[in-house]
């Protein structure tokens, strides 16, 4: 056949343009994530680290007051030049600048049978007297006025004289101590229990119902609306499963353990219910792709079917099942709307299973509702949950390599 | 001359359609008894009633007597597990499980229960010799059995049922997914065991059959046409079909 020159070149640009339009709308799905992540990292980067991690939500801000000493302290390792050491009281002092760059004076070591290991918070009396505190490490101090008010030091002093000033007394009247909060180790542990637990609920009984569904059920009528069910229930916004969650859940938590009002339990059960159909679907993707030969094999050795099903079926479809938990778990991280009902939006540093609390997503939510949006906050919590995401489908998707390697 | 099945009037139903008509036969004692036949005509149904297999079918119904050692196997009461660690089967299609070679042949005898790692021990080098793989993996028995190639893969699926000590093997055409020389091991190896085992193959080679039976049933549309000694079936057939199809006629 003779075609000629001109309806080539014509195909070709044609062709041409096609791809131009699709690679143009391709592209934009790029664009925006690209841009999601720019924008996360240039407000939240800054303030994503090892600190924020471990740090309190609450600030720390009190005055304590410690009895009269007269200790003798030496300190084991060699101090550097902003670091001074008081023998009297076993604490170190440092110069440093808070995060707005202002110099400040924290206290940087405690020693282990230091008298500010003992102290009382002079802004909380009951009936039996002060409340002990611990204060922590990295608190700035602010003043330390000592000996009914004969000495009195001055973080404007600078480390060195606080020290020598703390020195010549032997009680301290008032010390005000400053830590700054806005952490997120309460979020994060909630988070860590929240996976745990759910896992702890979810796991035995998707596995077992896929396994059911596979293995022992008959094909019949029942089964193919029970597969159905779980089809749909992959579908169901997860809101839904909140209103659930806190219209079952938590009455039944209460009920049953004795808590009030959402908790990281019923949280957990919540969780466990979305997880179900995600968990029972690749279980059952992994059970399928084992082939029928294996198991025949296995029933004309004389083993019966729940032999079959645990010593040969089960550990070839592990994988699976493994890749099915990952995704699991990253669902769990980066749900915020159940949650909100479930285990509630109080952020909270020291974390009760039966109380209250918040997971990282939920701690986004809280951080930009309110008057003042927390935009630094919510976008450094986003490069950790993404972070964790990210992790976790590379570790998957690892896993999904390994299973088709193995070749029946 | 003592008979290790007796089948009378045997009747295989998948739902309405008839795979198996009046099928009456007996089949002796340490001998290889090869079911030859074209394709869907029920030998690779019927040798699946032998174990039980066809009740993982959930359409399928049976009528008539199957008895093994004059117990009727489909007796209500009659217990299907004694039934498979008595009569082994090897596949078509290899088929070992995803795990070391050790843990294929020892399979079966730990779901019975057997622990003892000596035993075990045991059971496993007695079953790779007989099966003629010993050789070949005695240094790798803890390695992957997926490694094997197709025709030791298929030793060791005999090896697997050998290790359960049964009376009787059979052999749904197990040299048809095979190279030449993987095909004569296997043929050979069927040479040898028959002195310890009763063996019942379906193949689809009359060269095999002939080679390797010693009787032969030929199956047609689900109805045994003529069974009998081998060489009298190759040499001597009496119904006209089954010259036909031995000539290579059809099929």
């Amino acid at each position: 056949m003779i075609i000629s020159d001109r309806k080539l070149k014509a195909r070709r640009r044609k062709d041409n343009s096609v791809k131009g339009i699709i690679l143009s709308f391709s592209s934009v799905g790029l664009l925006v994530f690209a841009s999601i992540l720019i924008y996360i990292f240039k407000t939240g980067g800054g303030l994503v680290g090892y600190d924020l991690l471990i740090s309190d939500y609450q600030d720390f801000n009190t005055d304590v007051i410690v009895n009269e000493v007269s200790g003798d302290f030496t300190y084991s390792s060699t101090l550097d030049d902003d670091e001074y050491y008081s023998n009297k009281w076993d604490v170190v002092l440092t110069d440093t600048k808070d995060r707005e760059g202002k110099d400040i004076v924290v206290i940087s070591y405690i020693g282990e049978n230091s008298p500010l290991r003992d102290v009382s918070d002079l802004n909380s009396i009951v009936d039996s007297g002060f409340v002990r505190v611990n204060i922590p490490i990295n608190s700035s101090v602010d003043s330390i006025i000592l000996d009914d008010y004969d000495f009195i030091a001055f973080s404007k002093f600078g480390a060195e004289t606080m020290v020598d000033i703390m020195n010549m007394g032997t009680s301290i009247d008032s010390m005000t101590l400053v830590k700054e909060g806005g952490g997120i180790r309460g979020s994060l542990i909630t988070t860590l229990y929240l996976i745990g637990l759910t896992l702890v609920i979810a796991v035995p009984i998707g596995v077992f119902s896929a396994i059911y569904i596979n293995e022992y059920a008959r094909k019949n009528k029942l089964t193919k609306y029970m597969k159905t069910m779980i089809d749909m229930l992959t579908g169901v916004p997860s809101i839904i499963f909140g209103l659930m969650g806190a219209a079952i859940f938590i009455p039944f938590v209460n009920g049953t353990i004795g808590t009030s009002g959402g908790s990281i339990i019923s949280g957990a059960l919540t969780m466990a219910v979305i997880l179900l159909p995600v968990i029972i679907k690749s279980t059952e993707e992994a059970l399928k792709v084992i082939p029928f030969d294996i198991r025949t094999a296995s029933l004309s050795l004389g083993a019966n079917q729940t032999q079959t099903t645990f010593k040969v079926i089960l550990p070839s479809a592990i994988p699976g099942i493994m890749t099915g938990i990952l995704l699991g778990i990253g669902r769990i991280i980066g749900e915020s709307a159940a949650l909100i009902y479930a285990i509630g939006a109080s952020i909270k540093d020291k974390v009760i299973l039966k109380e209250r609390s918040t997971t990282l997503a939920v701690h986004i939510w809280t951080a930009m509702s309110g008057d003042r949006p927390n935009f630094e906050l919510a976008s450094a919590i986003s490069i950790i949950i993404l972070g964790a995401v990210i992790i976790l489908n590379i570790i998957a998707k690892i896993l999904v390599k390994r299973v088709s390697k193995v070749s029946y | 001359m003592k008979n290790e099945f007796e089948i009378k009037d045997l009747n295989l139903f998948y739902g309405d359609f008839q795979a198996l008509k009046n099928l009456s036969l007996d089949i002796e004692t340490n001998k290889v008894t090869a079911l030859i036949g074209p394709s869907g005509c029920g030998k690779s149904t019927f040798l699946r009633t032998l174990n039980r297999m066809n009740d993982l079918i959930d359409s399928c119904k049976i009528s008539g007597d199957i008895n093994f050692d004059n117990n009727d196997i489909y007796a209500a009461e009659y217990d299907v597990i004694y039934l498979r660690t008595n009569v082994g089967m090897v596949f078509q299609k290899p088929n070992p499980f995803p795990m070391t070679i050790y843990d294929n042949v020892a399979y079966g005898p730990r779901c019975q229960g057997i622990k003892d790692k000596r035993i075990l021990d045991k059971i496993v080098e007695n079953s790779l010799k007989s099966a003629a793989l010993w050789d070949e993996v005695q240094d790798r028995l803890k390695k992957s059995a997926m490694g094997l190639s197709g025709g030791q893969q298929q030793r060791l699926c005999i090896a697997r049922a050998i290790a359960m000590e049964p009376k009787v093997i059979l052999m749904d055409e197990p040299t048809s997914s095979l190279d030449p020389i993987s095909t004569q091991k296997i043929e050979n190896l069927i040479d040898e065991l028959k002195k310890d085992y009763t063996i019942i193959i379906v193949t689809h080679s009359m060269q095999q059959a002939a080679r390797i039976s010693d009787s032969t049933v030929f199956f047609l549309l689900g109805e045994i046409i003529e069974s009998g000694d081998t060489k009298t079936i190759f040499s001597n057939p009496s119904d006209k079909r089954t010259e036909d199809y031995i000539t290579g006629r059809f099929g």
